[in-house]
C-alpha cells in the first residue's frame, strides 16, 4: 500500500541553523542578510508544495553486503549494517514541489543571492518536511536512521526500481533524469528500517 | 454510429479500474501490467468482457504505461493489448455496434523539459509511436489520460492529432486544490484543450467522485466540449496491507448521478472501480435527461498555470519585450542574451499585466531559434500566457508548438497571404488571434472600411472553424499628430466591430502619440478613451505610470475593484517609491557611502549612492576608488572566512547595481572587458547555482561571461569556445555521476581546441580530482575562479 501524505510547509517548518550551514554562514547574520533570509523564508512557505509517498517493504540479506528489497537488491555494506535485524523498512519519496525549482529559477535571475538564500532554505525545508514524516511512522514503529540511495556507497541505480515501487512520478510528480538525478530538485528518497520489537 | 457523433447524442460510459483486477487475478507487486496482455490474453479478455457486460461502451486496451521508453516488444505489446480488448467485442453478447475500444496512453514517466530532462520533440515523438501502432492494430479512439502535466498533454495530443485521425479524449489529474501536479488549474486545460481541437475533456484518478465535484462545475461551466469523469473509488487507506478506497459502489453510482445532472457527459472509473461501480453507475444514471455539450463564448488565453479571460475586464498585454527602438534589447538579442529578455519579463509581471508579448524580430537573427528559446525560457520562470508576436511564419509555428498553453497570436491580417498563412497554424495548434484591419488596400480610413476588413477576417476564420470568440480585432491607433482624425477613427472602430461583429478588440496604444510631445499623458487619456468605448486588451508599456494610473484608476471608476483596493494599492506604491527616494538622498554620514554600500550588500541604496557620487566625481573614478576596493575588500573577508557566500553575493550585486548607475554616464555599452570567459554545467547535470554565482562574480571584475547554462554537452562547449575564441573555460559539477561527463569535455576540448585553459569546480570536486580529469585549475569556491581569471589574463597582458 502506497501511502500519500502532504502537509502545510508553515506546519513542517524550515530550519535557519541548517539553512546557514548550507549558506556557509554561522548566525548571527548580518542585517541586510537577515532581512533576505526573512523574505525568501516567506516566500518559501508561499511556494512550497510538500507531498510524499510512503510503502513497506521486507528486507532480508545476501552476505555481508547485500540487503534485498520488495523493490529490488542494493549492494552496501554501510547500509546493509544500518538495516541489520530489520525484516522490514519504509521507503519513501518526499519533495517541496516543482515551483519551488521555477521561483528558485526565478528568483537567481533577479539577484543570485536571493536564488542562493532561497535554495538553501529550501534544503533545509525539505530536511525537515523528512524529519517530519520520520517522526510520523515512528510514532507507531521504532525506527533506525534514515538512509538515502547516493550515500554510503549506494548506487543512484537504486532509484529507478525506487520510483516503480512508489509510484513517484505519478502521485507527487517528481522524476528522475537520465542520469538519475531527481526533478524537481528540492527532493529525496530514503529508506527507514523498521526494529523488530519482539527481537 | 462512430464515437464522435455519438458524444452529441447520448451519454457514454467508460470502463472502471484495472490494475486491482489484474492483482486479484495474481498480478505481482514487480511485474509490469501491459506484460499480461501477452502472457495472460484470456485475463485482459475476460476482464474488458465483464466491462462491456456491466455496461461500458468504451473499454481502454491494457496500454497505459506501453511506450518505447519502457518496452522493445512495444508493437508486440500494443497489437496483443488491442486483440484482447477486440476479441472481448466478439464475445459481447449486446449490441457490438455500441462497443468501442479506446487505446489508453498514460504518461512517459519523465518529466519533461524545463523541469525535467524530456525534450518537448521527444516526447511527442514516443507519443506517435504509440499513436501509429494504435491506429495500425484498429483502436477506435484515443483516451489519453492519468496526465498531470499540461505540457506533457500538449506533447500526447499533437502526437495524436499528427498521426492519426482518431478521435481524441484527454482526462487530467487534479488534487483536491484544483491544480496539475505541475500547476495547471480547470480553465488552463480547458483552453489549451479546445485550442488544440481534442473531442472530449475532462479528469480522472486521485481523487474519489465527491472530491471531484468543483472541478465537473467548473468544466461544464466553461467547456464548449463534452466532459469526462472517471474518479477512483473514493480515497485510498491501508487494510491488512492490501489498498482499500472508501466509497463502495451504491455510494460510487449515487455521486455519479450527481455528476451526470450538473451535466458531464462521459462517465466511467479509475482506480478502485470494479464492473460493480460501472454497473451502478449506468444504472443511476442512464435515464436521466442527456444534455448535449453547450458552446461557450469566454475568450481565454493561458499559460501553463492559468487562463486569463479577455472578456470585461480590461486586460494589459505587455509590450516591452521587443527590440524597436531599443539599442540595450537588440544588443542582448544579437548576444542571445537570454537573460535580459527575462528581466524584462519579470519586470512587467511585477507592473500587474496579465500577458507578455514576446517579439524577438531583428534582421540579423535567427529568428526561429532565439524566439522558440525566448518563448521557452519565459515560460520557465514566468506563468503569464504569452503572446507570440512575429511576421515570420516559420517562427510562429515553432513557437506556437513548444508553446505551454494557449497562446494570443500577433498577428494575422486582411490579406490573402496573411491569413492563408497564419490561419491554420491557428487552427491546429489553437491560440486567440489578433486581427489587423489593414489589407491588400491598406488602412481604410473610416470605421465602417475598418469593420469591413475584420468581417472579411472572420469569415476567412469560421472557413477554418476558428471560433469569433478566438479573435481580437485590432483596428489599429494611427498616430494623431500626421492626421486629426486618427483618434476618433480608432475609437469609432472598436466600438462599431464590437457592436457589429460580437468580436472581442485589442489595440497597440502607444502609437497615437507618436511625433508628439509629453507622449505618456497622451497614451493614458487614450487608453481610458478607449476602454470607456469598450476596448478589451491594450498592449502597452507598463513602466509608463500615467498608463498604469489611468488603468488603475478606470478599473476603480468602472465598479471593477472591489473597495477600490488594487487602485489603493497602486497609489501607495507611488507614494512609498517617492517617500523612498527622498529620504535616501537627505541621510548622509559615514556609514552612508557607496564603500559602505558594496560592503553591506545594500543593493537598492549602492545605485543611489552611485547616482549621487556622479554629481561630483568622473565614472571612471567611482569604479577604481569606491566600486573595485569595496569588492577588493569583501572579496577578502569571504577568503578569510569572516564574510559569507550569500553576503559575497549581496555585496557583488551592490556592485552591479553601482556599475549599472554609473554606465549611465559613461554611456558606451560594453567598456572593454578584461577577458572572455564561458562557464557552463556539464551535461547531465541541473544544478547550476555554483556556476551562476561565478558568473555575476566575474561579470562584477569585469569580465565578459558566455554562459552556456546547465546540462551542456561537451561538443555545444567546444563549439561555442572555438567559434568565439574564448580562451577560459570554467566547467561545474554538483554530482560525482556527472565528473563523467565533465572529463569528456576536457578530453574533447583538448582535442580540438587545445589554446582553451580549463578551470572546474564543484561540490565534489577536489583538487586532485580535478588533476585526475585534467583540469587546468582548480577552483575551490566562486572567488577562487575570480582568483584564477585575475592571474591567468593578467598574466597574458
Amino acid at each position: 500500500m502506497i501511502t500519500y501524505l502532504t502537509k502545510d510547509a508553515a506546519l513542517v517548518g524550515t530550519d535557519k541553523k541548517e539553512a546557514c550551514r548550507f549558506m556557509g554562514c554561522k548566525e548571527p547574520l548580518s542585517e541586510a542578510l537577515g532581512e533576505l533570509y526573512e523574505e525568501c523564508l516567506e516566500l518559501y512557505m508561499n511556494t512550497a508544495d510538500l507531498k510524499a509517498v510512503v510503502r513497506e517493504t521486507s528486507v532480508s540479506f545476501i552476505n555481508d553486503d547485500e540487503t534485498v528489497f520488495d523493490f529490488g537488491t542494493v549492494k552496501s555494506v554501510s547500509l546493509r549494517k544500518n538495516l541489520d535485524g530489520c525484516t522490514r523498512a519504509f521507503v519513501f519519496a518526499a519533495t517541496a514541489g516543482g515551483k519551488v525549482d521555477r521561483t528558485m529559477k526565478r528568483l537567481s535571475l533577479i539577484s543570485e543571492a536571493d536564488g542562493l538564500v532561497y535554495s538553501c532554505i529550501a534544503s533545509s525545508g525539505v530536511e525537515c518536511w523528512c524529519d517530519y514524516i520520520n517522526r510520523e511512522l515512528g510514532k507507531t514503529n521504532k525506527l533506525k536512521p534514515r538512509f538515502s540511495p547516493g550515500y554510503g556507497g549506494v548506487s543512484l541505480e537504486i532509484q529507478k526500481s525506487i520510483f516503480e515501487f512508489l509510484d513517484v512520478q505519478r502521485k507527487i510528480g517528481v522524476s528522475l533524469t537520465e542520469s538519475l538525478m531527481m526533478v524537481p530538485v528540492k527532493s529525496v528518497t530514503a529508506i527507514i528500517g523498521i526494529i523488530d520489537e519482539k527481537q | 454510429m462512430n464515437i464522435r457523433e455519438l458524444l452529441n447524442k447520448r451519454r457514454i460510459y467508460f470502463d472502471g479500474g484495472m490494475g486491482t483486477l489484474l492483482q486479484q487475478r495474481g498480478l505481482t507487486a514487480g511485474e509490469k501490467p501491459e506484460m499480461w496482455s501477452i502472457t495472460h490474453p484470456e485475463v485482459l479478455t475476460e476482464i474488458h468482457l465483464q466491462y462491456l457486460n456491466a455496461g461500458s461502451n468504451v473499454i481502454s486496451a491494457n496500454t497505459f504505461g506501453a511506450n518505447c521508453l519502457k518496452f522493445t516488444n512495444l508493437e508486440q505489446i500494443i497489437s496483443s493489448a488491442l486483440n484482447n480488448a477486440r476479441r472481448a467485442v466478439e464475445l459481447f453478447e449486446g449490441d457490438k455496434s455500441d462497443c468501442f475500444i479506446a487505446f489508453d496512453m498514460g504518461p512517459t514517466g519523465k518529466l519533461l523539459e524545463p523541469a525535467g530532462d524530456l525534450p518537448f520533440s521527444k516526447a511527442v515523438d514516443i507519443f506517435a509511436e504509440n499513436v501509429r501502432l494504435a491506429e495500425k492494430y484498429g483502436a477506435d479512439l484515443i483516451i489519453i489520460e492519468t496526465m498531470n502535466d499540461s505540457y506533457e498533454t500538449k506533447a500526447a495530443v499533437l502526437a495524436a492529432k499528427e498521426n492519426s485521425d482518431l478521435p481524441i479524449f484527454v482526462t487530467n489529474v487534479f488534487d483536491e486544490k484544483g491544480k496539475l501536479m505541475t500547476g495547471a488549474d480547470s480553465k488552463a486545460m480547458i483552453a489549451m484543450l479546445e485550442g488544440l481541437g481534442v473531442d472530449a475533456i475532462g479528469m480522472n484518478c486521485s481523487l474519489g467522485p465527491r472530491q471531484m465535484l468543483p472541478r465537473v462545475k467548473e468544466y461544464v461551466e466553461y467547456s464548449s466540449l463534452p466532459v469526462i469523469v472517471n474518479p477512483n473509488a473514493g480515497l485510498p487507506r491501508s487494510e491488512n496491507g492490501a489498498t482499500v478506497f472508501d466509497i463502495n459502489a451504491d455510494e460510487y453510482a449515487e455521486i455519479m448521478r450527481e455528476i451526470a445532472l450538473l451535466g458531464a457527459s462521459v462517465l466511467g472509473g479509475c482506480c478502485g472501480t470494479t464492473p460493480e461501480y460501472i454497473k451502478k453507475t449506468v444504472e443511476k444514471t442512464k435515464d436521466l435527461p442527456f444534455v448535449p455539450a453547450v458552446k461557450k463564448d469566454y475568450t481565454f488565453v493561458s499559460s501553463y498555470t492559468h487562463a486569463v479571460e479577455i472578456g470585461n475586464e480590461p486586460i494589459l498585454i505587455g509590450e516591452r519585450i521587443n527590440p524597436t527602438g531599443k539599442k540595450r534589447f537588440k544588443q542582448a538579442l544579437r548576444e542571445r542574451d537570454i537573460q535580459y529578455i527575462l528581466s524584462e519579463g519579470i519586470a512587467q509581471q511585477e507592473r500587474g499585466v496579465h500577458i507578455l508579448d514576446v517579439n524577438v524580430g531583428l534582421p540579423e537573427i535567427d529568428e526561429e531559434e532565439i524566439l522558440t528559446a525566448s518563448v521557452k525560457a519565459v515560460q520557465e520562470v514566468i506563468d503569464l500566457p504569452l503572446q507570440i508576436d512575429t511576421v515570420k511564419v516559420s517562427a510562429m509555428e515553432k513557437a506556437m508548438r513548444i508553446y505551454n498553453g494557449k497562446p494570443m497570436i500577433n498577428s494575422v491580417n486582411g490579406k490573402k497571404e496573411s491569413m492563408d498563412a497564419v490561419l491554420p497554424l491557428v487552427k491546429k495548434y489553437g491560440g486567440v488571434v489578433v486581427a489587423l484591419t489593414i489589407d491588400e488596400n491598406g488602412i481604410p480610413e473610416t470605421a465602417e472600411g475598418r469593420c469591413a476588413v475584420a468581417e472579411k477576417i472572420i469569415k476567412e476564420c469560421e472557413k477554418y472553424g476558428i471560433d469569433r470568440k478566438d479573435i481580437i480585432v485590432d483596428p489599429l491607433a494611427m498616430a494623431v499628430s500626421s492626421d486629426e482624425r486618427s483618434g476618433r477613427v480608432t475609437l469609432d472602430s472598436v466600438e462599431l466591430i464590437r457592436k457589429r461583429l460580437g468580436v472581442k478588440t485589442g489595440l497597440g496604444v502607444s502609437n497615437i502619440s507618436f511625433g508628439l510631445p509629453a507622449r505618456a499623458s497622451v497614451n493614458a487619456l487614450f487608453l481610458a478613451m478607449a476602454f470607456e468605448r469598450g476596448l478589451n486588451c491594450a498592449i502597452m508599456n507598463p513602466d509608463s505610470a500615467e498608463m498604469m494610473q489611468s488603468y488603475y484608476t478606470y478599473r476603480a471608476l468602472k465598479g471593477y475593484d472591489e473597495g477600490c483596493l488594487d487602485y489603493i494599492g497602486f497609489a501607495s506604491d507611488v507614494t512609498v517609491n517617492t517617500a523612498k527616494n527622498t529620504s535616501g538622498q537627505k541621510t548622509q554620514g559615514s556609514t552612508d557611502t557607496l564603500y559602505y554600500c558594496i560592503v553591506k550588500g545594500l543593493r537598492e541604496k549602492a545605485y543611489e549612492k552611485a547616482l549621487e557620487l556622479l554629481k561630483a566625481e568622473k565614472p571612471l573614478e567611482i569604479i577604481d576608488s569606491h566600486i573595485i576596493p569595496a569588492l577588493d575588500a569583501v572579496g577578502k573577508q569571504f577568503e578569510e572566512k569572516t564574510l559569507y557566500l550569500p553576503q559575497l553575493l549581496m555585496s557583488a550585486e551592490a556592485a552591479g547595481k553601482a556599475f549599472e548607475a554609473v554606465k549611465t554616464a559613461i554611456n558606451t555599452e560594453g567598456t572593454a572587458s578584461k577577458g572572455e570567459i564561458l562557464v557552463a554545467t556539464v551535461k547531465g547535470d541541473i544544478h547550476d547555482i555554483g556556476k551562476n554565482i561565478l558568473k555575476v562574480l566575474l561579470e562584477n571584475y569585469g569580465y565578459k561571461v558566455t554562459d552556456l547554462g546547465k546540462d551542456v554537452p561537451a561538443e555545444v562547449i567546444v563549439k561555442v569556445a572555438k567559434e568565439n575564441n574564448i580562451r577560459l573555460i570554467g566547467l561545474s559539477a554538483l554530482m560525482t555521476t556527472t565528473v563523467e561527463a565533465m572529463k569528456e569535455t576536457i578530453e574533447l576540448l583538448r582535442r580540438e581546441f587545445p589554446e582553451a585553459k580549463v578551470m572546474v569546480g564543484g561540490a565534489v570536486l577536489t583538487k586532485e580530482y580535478a588533476d585526475m580529469i585534467g583540469a587546468d585549475f582548480y577552483a575551490k569556491d566562486a572567488m577562487g575562479g575570480v582568483r584564477i581569471a585575475e592571474e591567468l589574463f593578467s598574466a597574458k597582458k
